[in-house]
């Protein structure tokens, strides 16, 4: 429900630049942002629930300072280190506290630590994948994908005209299925750039973005908008 | 009036947005609809402009010639590209641009006669003097990528094979691709728009300075100043005048008398250093036979000595490099990666050194505790481990049924030589290095504190001393492990290729060394009888050795990897992209790592009101994307890979596994990274000499305006620049 199969949308303000993006992202609609808000509040909560059980166990540790203030701060004090103390004082003694904490007390360290990475770095995942084809006639082609998980920032490759050589559809066998893909050949390169890598949408939509990307990217001369390799 | 596809395309710079006077829109154009937008000059008139631009007005006074910029910018002189807010659009030259500012958005409304569509590319000006700039490729921060393999052309061993698997894989691909290009039906030509990218980006590296300069000396171009300077004006200007006459004088004295003096002594006292560094080095790289290793190749030690001095004999090169930086204008940025370099390694070295104090008078004041630990280390892991695993050995380990006989006279064997290593001493040498090599660990006792004192000390030459010379010292302490492989290796192989043979004879067959191939052959009764029965004995006797074999082996690749250990922490100290590092976090636009575009949304524009109707714009952003971590640490990957690949091959495992000898991983190879941030060949001494030589003369000849400046005060300046003219 939270994805779709992959969509095109393209944007194109001027006949000479064009941007075309697949997404697994659906169309909004007000049920779906709802989900994903709560998808959202989900996730915070469950990384404060993971610092809250890492700080049980810290508390537990011989380490740890073993006083901690228990008389709740009046006034402005709310917003001082102290609040946060005992906010977080309540928090462990609470019953779902507590429940965390007798959880995690008898976990060893090296399998609390890793199995913490493991669950903060499941809940960065993003759900839905984004790549996109940005064609400048002048300057060429800009391939971009959005990150695996929210830390990253979107990875993108720039490609001069000058060394494009070629814009194609190609296809290959991915599993027991026949997939199709747009290829960029640069020159002086002994790999090929494939668009849309990772979400390798459908022929339809990859042959919209081949006509499209073509007529933006060279003057139309005539005669070469039919053709097509295998 | 429409040119063949009519797209316009206009760089423009981000931080000209609000232009309310009406001026002139100043830069460069690349083709006739491809301009790249500098600066908007208010206020002027573009005749006057463009009369000025051609005489070179505009740079009269600037520190240095604008050559430079004109070369790399790829034109004589900039261009006038059109009008800002014009009064009167219809008088406008065709192929002028007229910009709008646009209240709504951030980006100006562009307009032209002859273009039909319009790409609006907005671009952050970098700042030179901040060492930012934008670049197509990523920053390279090693001195050249190709550098190590083209220093050590032919690599030996079982590296070969591997090598020649991956240059095959290399050429299927290359045809593979060549096939793919002949998919291409039209062979495009590039347009002259195509071919600018490169132009393009250095025109976005200068134009910050070219946009100052012009902004700066537009005022001659204004009407003269009518007033005069008043009385109190007049006051503080001489006083101004009178302080900087002092000033200058002071400073004249410095530079003319004191200066010369120091700055001789100082390179007399480098070149000295740098004479003891050379005999060093060539001490350190000779080598008995041209093939043969030398002294760096064996040892950390000689290594890290090697590094640190060529280190030494690259900062002066490198810093005369950098100061010819200064005498010219600061949007040349050629010289960036080698001040990133530079100033890396100085702090590398630094920080060496501070960890370095820190251990070494950790070891110093605990250098009898220091010993003891070590003492203790090396008795219970090379010398007590090791016997109570032969004992364990001998006497039928894990129900292992071995053979009695053979397991007692392998035991016996190596335990004498434990033993003797362990206790007696064969030679007393003063040399403390020999000493150990050949002394044993009991001598070594009395020693060892001294040796940790000595350890300790060299620890002030920077932390990465004392992890060579321990890197040394368990490869010296541990030398009876290694002959125990080597022996214990050598059996086990034997053993199996004779039983490989007799198997043979067994069959009935012998392999035919001539032809390579495995022949029937006729046997008599008493050779098949003879044969069958050492067969059946050495292969009853095989379980025994290889026991003793596994164990020494595996003593063997502990004792390596625990050199691969020191290995990256050396290579950390020396090679780590610390300052690189920093500026990413600091300034990320100093390390650009190619560049990104971003198409922004733009509202159709409803010019209801407008008097010019907008055609067709994309507004794009221009981008510079900061260097990649993973870019980064690429010498580490690769070094990594070039390990991996040794160690972790089949052809290695088949070796351990019948016995013949890993061949431990060139150190050559192991640190190319190393030499990655130092030049292959190094500067000569009468190189260095003249280089310091010749620096010495150019601030020189840049610092002799005898008059004193006059204070800036605007009026005044534009008064004299014009009746200058």
């Amino acid at each position: 429900m939270l994805t779709t199969t992959p969509r095109l949308y393209t944007r194109r303000p001027s006949p000479t630049t064009a941007e075309f993006t697949v997404t697994t992202l659906p169309p909004p609609t007000i049920p779906l942002r709802i989900l994903r808000v709560l998808l959202l509040a989900l996730r915070v909560a469950l990384v404060l629930l993971t610092a809250l059980a890492l700080h049980a166990r810290w508390l537990s540790s011989p380490y740890a300072q073993p006083s901690l203030p228990s008389t709740c701060p009046t006034g402005d004090g709310w917003f001082s280190m102290e609040a946060v103390w005992y906010a977080l004082d309540t928090l462990h003694k609470s019953s779902l506290g507590q429940l965390v904490g007798g959880l995690v007390e008898n976990v060893p360290l090296v399998v609390l630590l890793p199995a913490a990475a493991a669950l903060c770095y499941l809940l960065a995942l993003r759900v839905h994948t984004t790549e996109s084809l940005l064609v400048m006639r002048g300057l060429g082609v800009q391939t971009s994908s959005s990150p695996a998980t929210y830390l990253a920032s979107a990875t993108s490759r720039f490609i001069p005209t000058e060394k494009i050589r070629d814009i194609f559809v190609n296809e290959a066998f991915r599993g027991f299925e026949v997939r199709y893909y747009l290829i960029v050949v640069v020159e002086g390169e002994e790999n090929v750039v494939v668009v849309f890598p990772r979400l390798l949408p459908r022929r339809s939509i990859v042959e919209t973005v081949w006509r499209g990307a073509r007529a933006c990217l060279y003057e139309s001369r005539g005669g070469d908008t039919t053709e097509e390799k295998g | 009036m429409v040119e063949h596809d009519g797209l316009m395309r206009v760089f423009w710079p981000t931080d000209v947005v609000k232009f309310d006077r009406p001026g002139v829109v100043v830069g460069w154009r690349n083709s006739n609809l491809d301009v790249f937008v500098v600066a908007v000059l208010d206020d002027v008139d573009a005749r006057d402009v463009e009369f000025h631009i051609k005489h070179g007005t505009f740079f009269r006074s600037s520190p240095h010639t604008p050559s430079h910029a004109f070369e790399l910018c790829g034109h004589s002189s900039m261009h006038v590209l059109g009008i800002s807010n014009p009064t009167d659009p219809s008088a406008m030259n065709p192929s002028w641009l007229c910009a709008v500012p646009s209240s709504s958005r951030r980006s100006p409304r562009i307009t032209c006669a002859k273009a039909s569509s319009v790409q609006l590319i907005m671009y952050n000006r970098p700042r030179p003097k901040g060492m930012q700039y934008i670049s197509l490729d990523p920053i390279a921060l090693a001195l050249d990528y190709e550098g190590s393999d083209t220093r050590h052309p032919k690599t030996v061993g079982p590296d070969s094979a591997e090598e020649k698997q991956e240059k095959q894989a290399h050429e299927q691909r290359q045809k593979l691709v060549e096939k793919l290009k002949q998919h291409t039906i039209v062979k495009r030509v590039p347009s002259a728009r195509d071919k600018a990218l490169a132009k393009i980006v250095n025109q976005v590296n200068w134009s910050w300075e070219l946009e100052q300069t012009l902004q700066k000396n537009v005022g001659r171009l204004g009407p003269r100043p009518k007033r005069s300077l008043s009385v109190s004006q007049q006051v503080v200007e001489s006083a101004a005048t009178m302080r900087n006459y002092v000033l200058q004088q002071l400073l004249e004295i410095f530079t003319l008398y004191l200066f010369p003096t120091i700055r001789q002594i100082f390179v007399s006292l480098l070149t000295l250093h740098r004479l003891v560094a050379e005999a060093f080095l060539v001490l350190l790289e000779f080598r008995i036979k041209p093939g043969r290793p030398a002294l760096k190749d064996v040892s950390a030690t000689a290594q890290q000595i090697e590094i640190r001095l060529q280190q030494f004999c690259y900062w002066p090169m490198q810093y005369v490099k950098l100061r010819e930086r200064k005498s010219n204008w600061a949007s040349i940025n050629t010289s960036h990666p080698d001040y990133i370099r530079f100033y890396n390694s100085l702090w590398l070295v630094a920080n060496d050194v501070i960890i370095g104090l820190a251990l070494g008078s950790y070891i110093i004041d605990h250098a009898d505790f220091v010993a003891s630990a070590v003492e203790g280390l090396l008795k219970t892991y090379t010398v007590d481990a090791l016997q109570s695993s032969i004992l364990w050995l001998t006497g039928w380990p894990a129900g292992l049924k071995l053979n009695d006989e053979l397991a007692a006279f392998l035991g016996d064997l190596f335990l004498w030589v434990i033993d003797y290593w362990a206790s007696k001493y064969l030679t007393r040498l003063r040399d403390k290095l020999l000493t150990m090599a050949i002394d044993c660990v009991e001598t070594l006792g009395p020693f060892l504190p001294k040796i940790v004192w000595f350890i300790g000390f060299s620890s002030f030459a920077g932390a990465s001393m004392p992890i060579a010379m321990v890197s040394d010292m368990l490869s010296a302490l541990t030398v009876h492990i290694y002959s125990f492989y080597l022996a214990s290796a050598r059996i086990y192989h034997w053993q199996l290729v004779i039983l490989q043979s007799l198997f043979h004879l067994f069959r009935g067959k012998k392999h035919n060394v001539l032809r390579n191939r495995i022949d029937s052959c006729d046997y008599d009764l008493d050779q098949l009888l003879v044969g069958t029965i050492l067969f059946t004995l050495l292969f009853f006797l095989l379980p025994t050795v290889v026991v003793f074999y596994l164990n020494f082996a595996v003593a063997r690749m502990i004792i390596i990897s625990l050199k691969a250990v020191f290995d990256t922490m050396l290579s950390c100290l020396n090679h780590f992209p610390l300052f690189a590092l920093m500026l990413r976090l600091k300034d990320p636009r100093r390390l650009p790592g190619g560049i990104r575009f971003e198409l922004r949304d733009t509202l159709v524009a409803t010019s209801a009101t407008g008097t010019v109707t907008e055609p067709p714009t994309s507004v794009i952003y221009l981008k510079s994307v900061p260097l990649s971590f993973t870019a980064m640490f690429n010498q580490y990957f690769q070094m990594a890979h070039r390990i991996r690949k040794h160690y972790l091959s089949p052809s290695v495992l088949l070796c351990l596994l019948t016995g013949r000898f890993v061949p431990p991983i060139d150190r050559r190879n192991l640190y190319s990274l190393q030499y990655s941030m130092l030049p292959a060949k190094r500067a000569t001494v009468g190189e260095m000499w003249k280089a310091l030589k010749v620096e010495k003369k150019t601030p020189n000849a840049t610092q002799y305006p005898v008059l004193p400046k006059l204070p800036t005060l605007p009026g005044r300046r534009m008064g004299r620049t014009r009746s200058g003219l």
